[in-house]
């Protein structure tokens, strides 16, 4: 699904320099040749997001489990239609924030808004979609009743959920698994179970803690192939995840450290900024730890 | 076999005790636990049950008889007899109110001597066979079996204990014994055997375990496998997720005591008297407080193994002091106390009264109430819980 919106964005030619004009949706990648020299090069445009539309406001937020503060004074801003990457090692306060977002966990101090409404706030419950790290579905029951239950507690009638479940079994590729028993399938099946479950009531707003871990290569391009597809569709997609490769698929990601916030932008960005090739780089870059 | 590889188990199994000190501290604790308990409420004899003693003997007054200077009454001497250890007696002197008292529950027995009770003795003893033997009234509450023969011995003892003392102050041989009891059931028609005495706890005893443990291992899985974050995240609230579960048990208890009732009557024969629907509702009632029970324990769980733990804590208290197998009278009296704060008492009281006595809710309300206050209390502290947040 195309958004019918077409950009403009002009380019310099790496060889001999001359002005290109590429036009495109927001975020295709388009084959450019130049017209003098013929070098064949490849364009990204920017994926557009509602800038007018905060979904995410989060406010000085802090949080300490004991003598211990998981996230430090953070302060971002997260529009409609973007997908938000948070990036950091392990125990850097992803999973942290995302559980804070989800009125899990209360913070210490600071506050967040969520969809515009300061939590906690159970009303915008039915439009958030959850995929925690843990596979979290019911192993004792069947794929599609692991479905039903999900779409039942947000409310969805019989047609919607009928309708739903055949477009979450295709696209999680486990049709054939339907009433086959959660404890019998493999993990990455599991895995794919917790996203169709995170994803069966249409959610505006969706929080993925790390949805790609133990997933193989070619099903994780299907993952994020969804997930800018939802992101067309104006959801909002936050994901956590520690691989650094992956995270070029989001419009803007947070680099976190020790519950830090140390950089945020669009992944060119970034690169930019640091003069690396890769987000991996830009964060060993950002934290000291390695040299352009 | 080789020793170093066989030891390498053992040592993993002890260190894990060493990181899990609960573990540890529960399987030392749990035997020493077990024989406290069986040791103190197991066995014991039934003491202090209640009985109502209804004396109209008039007796034969000193003086009136030549064989008697001393005058004699019987009815007194054998009331005396009885052992206040056992029997909790309380005197009454009307016959129709002590019987209202067992009806009500309120005691166990009333032992009512008639007027010419002493005299009637003495005829019979003179010329026997001529007159008809005097009778002890007894007038039971048969719905336990355990006090009745409890009851029935010590009474016969202590007119044995009677009749010797007499035949030995009056320097007879021993005396064939010309008394009679007339044995009235207010309930159990003294057919109630121990099963029809335990099928109504059996019932209980088994929702309330399987309830609580199953409630316990769901919810601790619930928390483990993330699922219960996910809910918690969704326009789901917290009463509904309790509410939810806890009708899915109740529908479960309910199946699962129709089984068990079905098998007693069919294998067993047992009797039931009352509305089975009452029953039911007390089963729903205990069901409904257990789980929310199980639900509060499950947050002091953070595994099955340690869910385990849970059983011989709430199975104790329950076989022990609730009343299944023995008489809460059987208890030593200074943990009977114990039993009140005990939920399945008051379950096993009720559907024992309504099975065996035929009550109605208008006998058994205290129960009901008991239980309703336990299922609020434990369901809302359920709710409360899964509210707690970090």
């Amino acid at each position: 699904m195309k958004v019918p919106c077409f950009l403009q964005k002009q380019v310099s030619c790496p060889s001999c320099k001359t002005i290109l004009l590429c036009t495109s949706a927001a975020g295709e990648t388009v084959k450019v040749t130049c017209s003098s020299c013929g070098l064949v090069g490849k364009v990204t445009f920017d994926r557009l997001f509602d800038a007018s539309s905060k979904v995410v406001e989060i406010h000085n937020l802090t949080k300490t489990f004991g003598t211990f503060t998981a996230v430090d004074t953070l302060n971002l801003t997260i529009f409609k239609g973007e997908i938000y990457g948070l990036l950091g090692p392990n125990g850097s306060g992803k999973t942290t924030i995302i559980k804070i977002l989800c009125d899990l966990l209360r913070p210490t101090a600071g506050s967040a808004k969520i969809l515009g409404h300061p939590l906690p706030c159970k009303s915008v419950m039915d439009q958030i979609g959850y995929m925690p790290q843990d596979t979290a579905i019911y192993l004792d029951n069947t794929v599609h009743e692991n479905l039903l239950f999900f779409g039942g507690i947000y409310g969805m009638s019989k047609e919607q959920l009928e309708k739903k479940e055949h477009e979450m079994l295709t696209f999680v590729n486990l049709m054939e698994w339907r009433d086959s028993l959660v404890s019998t399938l493999s993990g990455g099946m599991k895995h794919r179970l917790s996203l169709a479950c995170a994803l069966i009531h249409e959610p505006t707003l969706v929080f993925l803690d790390e949805p790609t871990v133990g997933v193989d290569p070619e099903l994780r391009a299907a993952f994020w192939g969804y997930f800018e597809s939802l992101a067309r569709k104006g959801i909002t997609v936050i994901i956590t995840t520690h691989y650094m490769d992956e995270a070029d698929h989001c419009t803007r990601v947070g680099l976190l450290r020790q519950g830090h916030l140390i950089a945020d932008g669009r992944p060119n960005e970034l690169k930019e900024k640091t003069g690396t090739r890769s987000l991996e780089e830009a964060f060993l870059f950002l934290t000291g730890r390695k040299q352009p | 076999m080789r020793l170093r590889r066989t030891l390498a188990f053992s040592r993993r199994a002890l260190l894990q005790f060493r990181h899990d000190r609960r573990t540890f501290a529960f399987v030392l604790i749990m035997p020493l636990l077990m024989i406290l308990i069986f040791g103190y409420t197991f066995g014991g004899d039934v003491k202090g049950i209640a009985v109502e003693v209804v004396n109209h003997d008039t007796g034969i007054p000193s003086g009136s008889s030549l064989l008697l200077p001393d005058g004699l009454f019987l009815a007194q001497n054998i009331t005396q007899h009885l052992d206040e250890d056992i029997l909790s007696v309380h005197t009454n002197t009307d016959g129709e109110a002590a019987r209202q008292i067992v009806r009500e529950g309120k005691a166990w027995v009333a032992i009512l001597f008639p007027a010419n009770f002493t005299q009637n003795f003495l005829a019979s003893l003179m010329t026997p066979n001529t007159v008809s033997s005097p009778k002890i009234e007894i007038y039971l509450d048969g719905s336990n079996p355990t006090i009745v023969a409890a009851v029935l011995k010590e009474v016969t003892q202590s007119v044995q204990t009677t009749l010797q003392e007499l035949s030995a102050s009056l320097n007879i041989s021993e005396v064939d014994m010309p008394i009679a009891f007339e044995q009235v059931y207010a309930y159990g028609g003294g057919e109630t055997r121990f099963i029809d005495y335990f099928a109504p706890g059996v019932v209980c005893f088994a929702i309330m375990m399987v309830t609580t443990m199953i409630t316990i291992i769901l919810f601790v899985n619930e928390r483990r496998n993330g699922t219960l974050q996910r809910l918690l995240v969704s326009p789901a609230s917290e009463s509904e997720i309790v509410v939810g579960y806890a009708l899915a048990f109740a529908m479960i208890g309910v199946i699962q005591s129709i089984v068990v009732l079905v098998a007693a009557i069919l294998l067993f024969d047992i009797t039931i008297v009352g509305n089975i629907f009452l029953a039911l509702v007390v089963i729903l009632l205990l069901a409904f407080g257990h789980q929310g029970l199980g639900i509060l324990l499950s947050a002091g769980a953070k595994n099955e193994l340690q869910a385990i733990q849970f059983i011989p804590l709430i199975l104790f208290p329950s076989i022990l002091l609730a009343g299944l197998f023995w008489p809460i009278e059987s208890i030593p009296s200074y943990l009977q106390p114990l039993s009140y704060i005990i939920p399945l008492r008051y379950g096993i009281d009720a559907e024992r009264s309504i099975m065996l006595r035929g009550w109605g809710i208008s006998e058994i309300w205290i129960d009901i109430l008991v239980l309703i206050v336990f299922a609020v209390l434990t369901l809302s502290a359920s709710v409360l819980l899964l509210k707690r947040k970090n």
